[in-house]
């Protein structure tokens, strides 16, 4: 699934708001204005909401089903965009190694934050990468210890 | 009245359609569409794209319908907001529930057609207004 668009430069609020939502979605950026998602419902209705917001903000946007001339094109894509998501986990990982190291009440909040934050990765997720499982053990290993320090 | 809106409805047209039938149109009659162009002429279209009562400016089609019908009932803002998360997820509103609604609709979809669905959904939505209501009324959660 492609969006095609374009947005005027200003004003950049709707710019950001189209930009974040792309992000959130997992969208892979494949040139300045389009964008690529795997082809599913949730995602077909959710780039034909933001398609319509960005008519609404004075730009254009189309939307199209394609896909990649040769597998080596689409393994390439998808080692991308698996990549992409690698990068996120490990973040997530070296953060909760890092509240380990934290008080127990500030690691307890570390704790809702970073399982928050792997649910939204989880969501973009559409070629997991071994990083996934690492990232779940890391928080179940902090899990762990807020556990054990409860009273 | 004669309503009109996509096929195989999750939580922001089920959520539309209860509104309708318990604020707006009791007798309301839905006919669900795979394409805009199969919207009979003497329904009114919803959370459809490039209709009135849909998304616009980042809203979704509840929150569309609570402006155009002036429906000012702060439960119902508060619902848009947890329907708003369940649809969209930009996180724009701090809603909880919205993921457990979310998954609870999506699996209702999975196993009932659109007809089944919005029965189904009605006294769930009657049932979140009520401890909704009374969360605003108490000003905690109501237990």
């Amino acid at each position: 699934m492609l969006l095609a668009y374009r947005l005027p430069r200003e004003p950049s609020t709707p710019r950001i708001a189209v930009w974040r939502k792309l992000r959130r979605l997992g969208g892979a950026q494949l040139l300045d204005g389009l964008v690529a998602l795997p082809l599913d419902s949730r995602n077909r209705e959710q780039l034909e909401w933001l398609a319509g917001e960005i008519i609404e903000a004075h730009g254009q946007a189309t939307l199209w089903v394609g896909e990649l001339a040769s597998r080596a094109q689409e393994r390439e894509l998808v080692a991308r965009m698996a990549t992409t998501v690698a990068s996120e986990y490990a973040a997530l990982i070296a953060d909760a190694e890092h509240a380990l190291e934290q008080a127990p009440g500030s690691r307890r909040r570390s704790l809702a934050r970073l399982r928050r934050e792997l649910r939204r990765i989880r969501g973009r997720d559409y070629f997991p990468p071994p990083e996934r499982e690492r990232a779940q053990r890391a928080i179940d290993a902090l899990a762990q210890v807020v556990e054990e320090v409860a009273p | 009245m004669k309503w009109a809106t996509r096929a195989h409805c999750h939580v922001d047209r089920a959520a539309c359609a209860w509104l309708i039938r318990r604020f707006l149109d009791p007798d309301a009659e839905f006919v669900f569409v795979d394409d805009p162009d199969e919207i009979p002429d003497d329904a009114t279209p919803f959370d459809i794209a490039a209709v009135e009562l849909s998304h616009h400016s980042g809203e979704c089609s509840f929150e569309a319908f609570l402006r155009q019908f002036d429906l000012a009932d702060p439960v119902l803002w508060d619902i848009a907001q947890i329907v708003h998360e369940a649809d969209l997820a930009d996180e724009r509103y701090d809603a909880p529930e919205a993921a457990g609604l979310d998954v609870l609709l999506r699996g209702l979809s999975m196993i009932r057609g659109d007809d089944d669905l919005l029965s189904l959904a009605a006294p769930l939505f009657d049932g979140l207004y009520e401890y909704r209501k009374r969360a605003i009324l108490l000003g905690r959660e109501p237990s």
